[in-house]
This record gives C-alpha cells, sequence and structure tokens, in this order.
C-alpha cells in the first residue's frame, strides 16, 4: 500500500504532471513570454496592452483571450494554478494574490543580455517547458550571432530619444542592444542614469551619426509622444540618420530584442556606407 | 481722473518704452540662456545663410520659438488680466483664478487627445478658445454686473475644478498610457519644447484678441465713473462686455493651447504696474501686457537655471511670485473692507 501511495506521489511530482494548467498574466512581458512558451489553452487571460498588435508582438494569440487590467480579482476569477506579474504590478495585488493562495511568478526587467537569458529559463521552468525556453534562447542567441558586425569600420555615435525626451544611459539592457548592433551609447558622455531626460537642444548638438527614436506607429496622440515629432527634429534628417524603432521591440526584455538588435545593425550599415561611398 | 493719477510718477510713453525695452531684453536673455552651449552669433550667421548646422537649428526651431511663445503668452495674460479687472472692476479678476485658463485648457485637451488636432492645424488654439469662451461665459452668468468680490471667487473656483477635472477626465480616457501623465503640462502650464509651428498656429488669434482689448481703453477709463456714466458718454456696455470678454478668450484661449494653464500673471502683472499709471485701467492695458511678458520670460529663464529634472512647471515658478502677492492683495481688501 505504501509503495503504491509513493509511486503515486512520485508520478505526480513529475514534471509532466507538476505543469500549471491555468496560467493567468497580470503583465505585457509576461503574457509575450507565457504565449511563446506555454501549450495553448493554458493561458487563461493576458493584460489588454497585448491585444494591440501596436504594443504587443504576441496581438493575434493574445485577440483570442479574456483580457485583464493586471488586477488580482481578475486573476482570481479564473482559479489560476500560475499567475504572473511584472516589476510594476501594484504590491497589494500580488500580496492579495499570495494570502489566497495562488502561486505568483515575477517577471522582472533584466538589464542585461545574460539577464534576459535567465528569465526565459526561469519562466520556462516555472511552466514546466525548460525545452522550449533553451529552444527561445537559442533562436535568439542565433539571431543575434548572425549580426555581423564590422571591425575595421569606426564605430557610430547613437543616441536613443523616448517620448518625453528621455534617453537611456550605460549600464541598461538597451546600452548592451546598441553596443551589440555595433554603436556607441552617446548617452555615457552626458553623465546621467540610466534613464533620464535630455533637453532636445543637447541631443541635437551632441552630434550623433544616428538617432533612435522609441516611437510607436500610430498611437494616441500625446505630448509626451509629440516631443518626438519636434521639427528640430526633421530639421537635423540631413545630418543624422534617424531610426525609428517600435517599442515593442525593446520595451521587454525578451528574444524580440535580437530584430532591435538586426535593425539598428542595418542601420548602421547603409550609414557606414553613406559616409565612405 | 487728474485726482486719481496725483501717484502716477512717470510719464505713460516713458514707461510703454521702459517695459517694451526690458521685455525685448528678456526675450534676448531667454534666447542666449538653454540647457547646452550655444554659440548665438555662429548660429545666427549660420541661418541667415541658410546653412542648417546643428547650432542654427537650435536657435531657430527651439531658442527663438520659446522666447517669442514666452512673450506672446505672457503678454496675453497680462492684458487679459488688465482688461478682465477692468471689466469687473475687481482686482482678483485674472484669468487663471476665474477659470478662463483652465477652460482653455480643457478645450485645447479634448481637440488634442482625440486626434482632431491633426484634422485641421488651427484645431487646436481654436479648442482653447472654445473653452476659455465657455468658462467666461459660464462665470458672468453668475457674477453678472456689479457682483462682490466673493461671488466673482467662488464662481471662480466652481468654474476652475470643474474645468480642471473635466481635463484629468478627458486625459484618462485617452488611450494613451502618457496623457494620464500630462496633467501637470496642461494645469501648471511650460514652454519645454515647443516649436515653431505652435508659434504661428498661436500667433494670428492671439493679435484678434489683443486687438480686441488694446481698442476697449477708452470705454474702460469711462466704466470707472461707474455704468451709468460710461453709457451717458456713449460708450454701449453690452458691446464692451462682449469685446472683452471674446478678446480675452482669443488671446488666452490660443496661448493655453500652447503652452497650457499659466496662473498668477493676469493677476501679478496689473497689479504692480497699477500704481504707475494712475490707476486707470485704459492705460494699464498695454502696461501689463508688456509686464506678463516679461514676468513670463524671466519665469522660463528661472525654470531653466533650477536644475531640476524634470524642468519644473512654468506655473510653479508664477506661483512661487503670485501666491505670497495674492495672499497680500486678499489681506489689505479685508482690511479696507
Amino acid at each position: 500500500m505504501r509503495v503504491i501511495l509513493c509511486t503515486l506521489l512520485l508520478l505526480f511530482a513529475s514534471p509532466a504532471f507538476a505543469k500549471p494548467q491555468r496560467v493567468v498574466s497580470l503583465n505585457l512581458c509576461a503574457d509575450e513570454l507565457a504565449l511563446r512558451l506555454a501549450d495553448p489553452g493554458v493561458v487563461k487571460s493576458v493584460t489588454w496592452l497585448s491585444q494591440d498588435p501596436r504594443s504587443a508582438n504576441v496581438a493575434a494569440q493574445a485577440a483570442a483571450l479574456p483580457a485583464n487590467d493586471g488586477h488580482a480579482e481578475e486573476a482570481l476569477a479564473f482559479d489560476p494554478d500560475l499567475v504572473l506579474v511584472g516589476p510594476f504590478s501594484e504590491p497589494t495585488s500580488i500580496a492579495l494574490l499570495r494570502r489566497v493562495g495562488a502561486p505568483v511568478v515575477e517577471v522582472g526587467a533584466p538589464q542585461t543580455l545574460e539577464g534576459v537569458r535567465r528569465q526565459i529559463r526561469d519562466l520556462a521552468a516555472a511552466l514546466g517547458e525548460p525545452q522550449r525556453g533553451e529552444a527561445l534562447v537559442a533562436e535568439m542567441d542565433a539571431r543575434l550571432a548572425r549580426v555581423a558586425i564590422d571591425p575595421i569600420r569606426p564605430r557610430l555615435k547613437a543616441l536613443v530619444l523616448r517620448p518625453n525626451g528621455f534617453t537611456v544611459g550605460p549600464g541598461s539592457l538597451v546600452d548592451e542592444i546598441l553596443s551589440r548592433a555595433g554603436l556607441d551609447n552617446l548617452a555615457a558622455r552626458l553623465d546621467i542614469a540610466a534613464d533620464a531626460q535630455v533637453p532636445l537642444e543637447v541631443v541635437a548638438l551632441l552630434g550623433a551619426d544616428i538617432l533612435i527614436l522609441d516611437r510607436d506607429e500610430a498611437s494616441a496622440p500625446s505630448l509626451a509622444d509629440a516631443t518626438l515629432d519636434h521639427p528640430a527634429i526633421a530639421a537635423l534628417a540631413s545630418r543624422m540618420t534617424i531610426v525609428s524603432l517600435p517599442a515593442r521591440l525593446w520595451t521587454c526584455g525578451g528574444p524580440e530584442i535580437a530584430e532591435a538588435v538586426e535593425r539598428l545593425a542595418a542601420a548602421a550599415a547603409a550609414r557606414g556606407r553613406e559616409a565612405t561611398p | 481722473m487728474r485726482a486719481c493719477a496725483a501717484d502716477a510718477e512717470v510719464g505713460y510713453a516713458p514707461l510703454v518704452a521702459a517695459l517694451a525695452a526690458l521685455a525685448l531684453a528678456a526675450a534676448l536673455a531667454s534666447v542666449m540662456i538653454g540647457y547646452a552651449r550655444l554659440d548665438v552669433p555662429a548660429a545666427l550667421a549660420d541661418a541667415f545663410a541658410g546653412r542648417s548646422s546643428a547650432a542654427a537649428v537650435v536657435l531657430e526651431q527651439i531658442r527663438l520659438p520659446r522666447a517669442a511663445l514666452g512673450a506672446l503668452v505672457g503678454f496675453s495674460l497680462g492684458l487679459s488680466g488688465a482688461a478682465l479687472q477692468g471689466l469687473l472692476r475687481n482686482p482678483l479678476a485674472d484669468p487663471g483664478v476665474i477659470g478662463v485658463s483652465g477652460g482653455a485648457a480643457f478645450g485645447a485637451v479634448v481637440v488634442f487627445y482625440s486626434g482632431l488636432a491633426g484634422v485641421f492645424a488651427l484645431a487646436m488654439p481654436l479648442g482653447g478658445v472654445a473653452g476659455a469662451i465657455v468658462a467666461a461665459l459660464l462665470l458672468y452668468a453668475l457674477v453678472g454686473r456689479g457682483a462682490g468680490t466673493m461671488t466673482l471667487i467662488l464662481a471662480g473656483v466652481t468654474v476652475n475644478s470643474f474645468a480642471g477635472a473635466l481635463t484629468a477626465l478627458a486625459l484618462n480616457l485617452s488611450p494613451n498610457p502618457y496623457a494620464a501623465y500630462e496633467i501637470m503640462f496642461w494645469l501648471m502650464g511650460s514652454l519645454a519644447d515647443r516649436s515653431l509651428p505652435q508659434l504661428w498656429l498661436a500667433l494670428p488669434l492671439t493679435v484678434v484678441g489683443w486687438g480686441l482689448l488694446l481698442t476697449s481703453a477708452p470705454a474702460l477709463d469711462a466704466l470707472t465713473l461707474g455704468e451709468d456714466t460710461a453709457s451717458s458718454l456713449g460708450f454701449d456696455l453690452g458691446r464692451l462686455r462682449a469685446q472683452l470678454v471674446a478678446g480675452a478668450a482669443l488671446a488666452v484661449g490660443a496661448a493655453v493651447a500652447v503652452t497650457g494653464a499659466i496662473g498668477f500673471v493676469g493677476l501679478v502683472a496689473p497689479h504692480l504696474l497699477r500704481p504707475l499709471v494712475g490707476n486707470r485701467p485704459g492705460r494699464l492695458l498695454l502696461v501689463s501686457g508688456l509686464g506678463g511678458a516679461i514676468m513670463l520670460l524671466v519665469a522660463d529663464i528661472v525654470v531653466r537655471l533650477i536644475p531640476v529634472h524634470p524642468e519644473l512647471k512654468l506655473g510653479v515658478a508664477t506661483a512661487l511670485i503670485g501666491a505670497p502677492l495674492l495672499y497680500g492683495l486678499i489681506d489689505r481688501m479685508r482690511r479696507e473692507a
């Protein structure tokens, strides 16, 4: 009898049975990873942000699922055996989920490429799909490796400009993305933290070769986005290459950053050819 | 009128000339001072030679529009404050205090965040003007003629908070995630990264508003003698009211649509300059406009010199100067009453 019980316990504890079957994600970045890693039908609900193709890479899959606003009670309605939250989820929501006994896994905002790999692997393990996690990491690494960086060409100077005039400094994932694409981040000269506002006139006078605009295709208007449409930037187009990089490629530290690196490297190569015909 | 002018120590023409010179100096300083080192003469040479150097772009597209808008908006607020104070015969009537600026901000917010601003260029300033007119009419319906200061302020507070609430609601309804955080701009105002096209859009409506306000000077002077006397002198008071409300709405509405609502300028500028023009509301108009321009340009230089990021909103700087002054003014009125 005891032997049978032990066998049964072992059986249920094995990975095949440990896979969560009702996963609810309360964070955009967790949505994307969960939909890529989990079996179809396992993810029961994602955030409304994931259903917009402008802000998400998995909008087609997400559109078929019920959307949530990131509240704990929305998650509990699905009787989840795994709830994914993000770095900006309400601490009270997370506390409430833990109190009622729902297993919670927090998806962070990785600041390095190594952190991105670890995040994918960790989440894959939580979903009981470690092989898929490895495959996703391998695919991303293969794409990154294919981005050929011409070692002779002097590295071009680039600056990132995000809505509201924010730029990204050293010690961030974006800085590593730039570096992978063969670009030097000019923000390193500004003596600023990882995220900081730069006045537009500083942007204009810094002498970047490439200005990278973090811009979504056609979202509703805002003053924050309008900073990227300032006529001064258009007037500078003859002096620097202006690249628009959609936020969905680099807001979350997910596998899609490989595409961000590819696009930036292509822009750098084009600029390099222009400069030395 | 002569008796009233007893404490006017300066002549009108020299006063206007001096204030205009000060406003020009402040505008020049605003062009010279910024976040980056800019060789202004070299940039100017590039701009005139048609070379689009980075320095020329910064001068033409960032520094000049900022200084010009500072002068334009300050003049509009100072002038409108003086005109409304003359009309309501109350020194606390200021576009910010009585809710005209708040109404303008709401009008501009609705036009901008609904995407209507992209349909035709003038939509944004016209939205501001429409909001300002609605706020002014709501206020006038409550205050009417000869209402006391208490009624004016209470009506103003009501219109102002209602417009502020509607602005917040409109911003929260926008699907853009940044919109909800932009209430600070609309309630406190800023000249940061404004552009040349915005200046050209605001300018025509603003200038029409100035024209309406400045030409009301003789009627405003007559109004100090009482409404009956002014009527018997041949001034049509209904027409004067319409002219002043339309003028203030055009000037303030177009300005707020570009910079957000900036408080206290329309209150402080007339208050400081009134003794210098012998308390004549007609003469106060131009003088107060110039004073408003100086005040706003200086406030905008101050917010750029204070090493705080993100940049302080302009309304913070004007309130730091204006609020103590308003406090003193109310205190004095209370003791005189």
